[in-house]
């Protein structure tokens, strides 16, 4: 599992990485900006001809009226229409907004043309009446400029119908045509009602201005069409001050020209000049949602990476996210700009409604003097969907190569769990339930070369020395007689040549005691090694199918004559009982269990043999009444060399019922021994499987009823 | 002229007790510790009757040897094979190569007397002229002859040793009647005798009735008493 984690570190690392490079990548960006606003600026530095066509000074709280460069051919309709969105946006409103009399002010510049669109709102249209001869007794605009020769210039736009307007230079009092001058048919226009007030569309040659671009536009707005007096006159003038101009800030073509090569994707430039007047512009930053407008997915992963990634952050760095890094207000953005036009290049990050920016500012010097300032501005949205890219990339990274680990880490558990049960199976199959080795060698594993080949080799090896420990062991009894024999007989003839040798010693006692002492030794020998071979020449037993029940009831029968101070019962099934067995070996097992009945039986009572058959087996029970089995005693009846009979046994060594039950394993049967219900005594129930030659029959006692009967 | 017996028993002790008892019945005993002694004695001079250990100091099948080496110099020779060596296995090899008997450690002395007068004997009965002498006893298809040993089920004769001889002619004393496992034990001649040894002998008995004669049925098993001959 450590391992597991440890593979944490990979997305850990990843994020570290990311941060820096995010950091990098936006410091690059920074620094390329900063590049090109300086190399932008350059471009300008010297250029005083190309800012010196606007008066350096001129009242700040004059708002000068923007011109912009117009792409497309103007039909005069009174419609806006076809200026273009991204021209309409840039519309001046003046008057207070939404009031009776205000206006939108767009204006712009195409083939020497100055075109002029004015959006008023007006409550009540009132149109010029052809019986007065004054032309300020309607609705009419009012457009005041430098001559060329450096005079005020004045015309009057009136407005009849909606349709064409006609233009007149007007006298000083605004209210008739100048007498004398030439009809104003230079200027064209054109106006249309809208639902709140009138569309008036109109352009003027630029020719008719002097190089002081002076220019102011205002609507006088009559609502009464009786009185026909002018209720309110909303100019683009501050109020009171009829003597001067609004400024006229062109867009600079030469300067647009210069920077419009320069305008790449993502990227605004703007210049400006010293007064903080928009020279030109070019380009947009866009914003992060029109970058991926296009892909609908990618939005919902960005939503998906603001509310995980705050957490990440959390995480890995310990430290609060930020969303917004370095937000930087409008006031530092002036004081940037303020620093720029002192000649102080910088760069900074601000946050808009829809975009993180990086703005970058350079001055435009000349001499000693700054001209104005380059501003190109990027959105950073590459390096935020960097950002999303990288981390979605180091979150599935990490999910796919926890998940590998797992699963590797899975398949390796479940192989060793394999391997060990395999082991372990083959292990316990080793060795059988009484202790006996039954393989001397593994199999499985041991010619693997890792810790569980090791453990299988150890349990091999151990189990190869335990069987040559265990064949030591069973061959001791053997062993032991043919080593005992040779002095036992040494000791027997000698005797028997002592008894020979003189009347004396024939009759002595200690001869007898002597005799019976050498006798009982070969017994105990002799007991021991049969023991010890029977499993090997059971091996070599014949079988034959058999009468089971003929064979325990004479067996049962001749045991009485031979045994006239006990009693014996038989019951037996009254039908012959068939199963494949050596007669003998079943003799021998008989006879091992009845002399441990009479062993252990109450004087007098009677000691049972019961023959059963069951659906696939026979069961053979002897009981006899007497003590019942020792506590705990259970199986290990059956062991070899177990005996429960206590300091009084002597040619005992718990061999008898080892040898029923090497015999009955050895007919595939099984012996059990349990006390009597009523603890009156013990019964010993061997069960051997039937002959198939014989079709099951139903049993005729139950169990039970077996060992209430004994 | 006293009949010569050949001992040969490593164990010094054994063989003097052997010797002491043999001779005291009036015979001619040399005893050899070794297979290399016993065969340069039997060069010298061929004995009667021969009483053989199997293993013989580090010679652990000098008895077979020994016991090899003579029957092809004299093929009808008795030979007794007395050892401790008692498994099933070297007592078949000991009468495949033929010995007359085998007898395991520990024996009586009486007994192994009994067994040599009586195997002396049988050796003479058979190398007269008339094996079919009067001794023998016809029960049914048997027909036995206590004083040569000799064994014929149907016309044919069996090679029984002398221990499986003496309980197959208990067992037909009386045909039809049971012979207990004791009464059979004592047929052996050997002091420590289990049921188990008899039922052996018993099984070996029947398989050699077998191999003459399929159908042979004639030992019956008295289950928990002895056997039983029925013709």
């Amino acid at each position: 599992m450590l391992l597991g984690f440890s593979l944490l570190v990979i997305p850990w690392l990843s994020y570290l990485q990311l941060i820096e490079m995010e950091r990098l990548l936006i410091q690059s960006r920074e620094n390329v900006q900063l590049l090109l606003a300086r190399g932008i600026s350059t471009l300008f530095n010297g250029r005083d001809d190309l800012f010196n066509d606007l008066p350096l000074s001129y009242p700040l709280e004059y708002e000068p009226l923007y011109v912009h460069p117009l792409t497309t051919s103007i039909r005069l309709d009174g419609h806006a229409g076809d200026w273009g969105s991204g021209l309409t946006e840039k519309a001046q409103h003046f008057g207070p907004a939404r009031a009776d009399g205000s206006f939108d002010l767009l204006m712009a510049e195409r083939n020497d043309q100055l075109y002029i669109y004015l959006n008023v709102i007006d409550d009540r249209r009132v149109y010029r009446s052809p019986g007065y001869l004054r032309l300020d007794t309607a609705d009419h605009v009012r457009i005041n400029f430098f001559e060329t020769n450096g005079t005020d210039g004045r015309i009057t736009l009136t407005l009849h119908e909606p349709g064409v307007a006609s233009a007149y230079r007007m006298s000083n009092d605004w209210r008739f045509a100048a007498t004398g001058a030439p009809p104003a048919n230079e200027v064209q226009g054109s106006i249309a009602e809208t639902e709140s007030g009138y569309g008036v569309e109109f352009r003027l040659p630029l020719s008719m201005m002097g190089s002081r671009k002076g220019f102011a536009v205002s609507f006088a707005d009559v609502d009464n069409q009786e009185s026909r007096e002018i209720r309110n006159i909303v100019q683009t003038l501050p109020k009171g001050d009829k003597e001067s101009f609004n400024l006229v800030v062109f867009r600079s073509p030469q300067v647009l020209n210069i920077i419009q090569g320069l305008g790449y994707s993502g990227a605004r430039i703007q210049v400006i000049d010293s007064q903080r007047r928009t020279r030109a512009e070019t380009g947009s930053y866009g914003t992060i949602d029109s970058a991926n407008r296009d892909n609908p997915a990618a939005i919902d992963t960005r939503a998906w990476f603001t509310t995980i990634r705050p957490l990440l952050h959390k995480l890995i760095i310990r430290e609060e996210w930020r969303d917004q890094p370095q937000t930087e207000s409008d006031s530092v953005f002036d004081r940037a700009l303020t620093s720029a036009l002192d000649g102080q290049p910088s760069v900074l990050r601000r946050v808009t409604d829809d975009a993180q920016i990086i703005v970058a500012l350079h001055p435009i010097v000349s001499k000693d003097k700054t001209l104005g300032a380059v501003i190109v501005q990027q959105n950073m949205a590459e390096i935020l969907t960097f950002q999303e890219a990288a981390i979605e990339q180091i979150v599935l990274f990490s999910i796919l190569s926890l998940l590998a680990v797992f699963v590797v880490l899975l398949a390796f558990s479940v192989r060793l769990a394999w391997r060990i049960r395999g082991l372990r199976r083959e292990a316990n199959a080793a060795i059988d339930p009484y202790g006996r080795l039954r393989a001397s060698a593994l199999q499985s594993e041991v010619k693997a070369g890792d810790e569980i080949g090791d453990l299988a080799r150890s349990i091999d090896n151990m189990l190869m020395r335990l069987n040559q420990h265990n064949t030591f062991i069973e061959n001791m009894p053997r062993t032991l007689r043919h080593e005992i024999n040779n002095p036992l007989n040494t000791l027997s003839t000698s005797l028997q040549n002592l008894e020979n040798e003189s009347e004396s010693v024939r009759n002595s006692k200690y001869l007898e005691s002597a005799k019976r002492g050498v006798l009982r030794i070969g017994a105990i020998v002799q007991n021991l090694a049969d023991a010890a071979n029977l499993e090997e020449s059971l091996e070599t037993e014949e079988l034959e199918t058999l009468d089971i029940e003929k064979l325990i009831e004479n067996y049962v029968a001749n045991f009485q004559l031979t045994h006239e101070n006990h009693r014996f019962v038989f019951r037996g099934t009254g039908e012959p009982v068939l199963a494949r067995v050596s007669d003998y070996r079943i003799e021998q097992l008989l006879d091992k269990i009845i002399d441990n009945a009479i062993d252990f039986h109450r004087p007098e009572s009677p000691i049972k043999v019961q023959l059963d058959t069951y659906r696939e087996h026979l069961q053979i029970s002897v009981a006899n009444r007497g003590p019942v089995l020792p506590r705990g005693a259970g199986e290990s009846l059956f062991e070899s060399m177990v005996s429960h009979r206590g300091r009084q046994s002597r040619l005992h060594f718990g061999l008898g019922l080892y040898v029923v039950r090497l015999i009955a394993e050895h007919h595939g049967g099984s012996v059990h021994a349990l006390d009597l219900p009523d603890s009156s005594g013990v019964a010993f129930m061997v069960r051997l499987p039937l002959s198939r030659i014989r079709p099951p029959t139903p049993p005729k006692f139950e169990k039970t009823e077996a060992a209430e009967t004994a | 002229m006293a009949k010569h017996i050949a001992i040969v028993e490593d164990d010094p002790d054994q063989r003097a007790n052997y010797t002491d008892a043999i001779t005291k019945k009036g015979y001619d005993v040399t005893g050899y510790a070794s297979r290399q002694e016993a065969l340069e004695g039997f060069d010298r001079d061929l004995p009667d009757l021969v009483i053989l250990d199997i293993i013989l100091g580090e010679d652990v099948d000098g008895g077979f040897q020994i016991c090899r080496d003579l029957l092809s110099r004299a093929p009808s020779l008795p030979v007794i094979f007395l050892t401790e060596r008692i498994d099933e296995i070297d007592k078949i090899s000991g009468l495949r190569l033929g010995a007359w008997d085998y007898l395991p450690k520990p024996i009586s002395l009486d007994y192994l007397a009994e067994r040599i007068s009586s195997l002396l004997r049988i050796d003479e009965v058979r190398g007269e002229d008339d094996p079919t002498n009067s001794s023998a006893k016809r029960i049914g298809e048997l027909t036995l002859d206590q004083d040569a040993l000799l064994v014929s089920w149907r016309g044919q004769r069996l090679d029984l040793s002398g221990t499986e001889f003496r309980m197959l002619a208990k067992l037909v004393r009386v045909p039809g009647h049971a012979v207990s496992y004791d009464t059979l034990m004592n047929a052996t001649m050997q002091s420590l005798v289990t049921n188990n040894t008899i039922n052996t002998h018993m099984r070996n008995i029947r398989k050699k009735f077998e191999i003459i004669d399929q159908e042979f049925a004639c030992i019956k098993s008295e289950y928990g008493f002895g056997y039983r001959w029925s013709a």
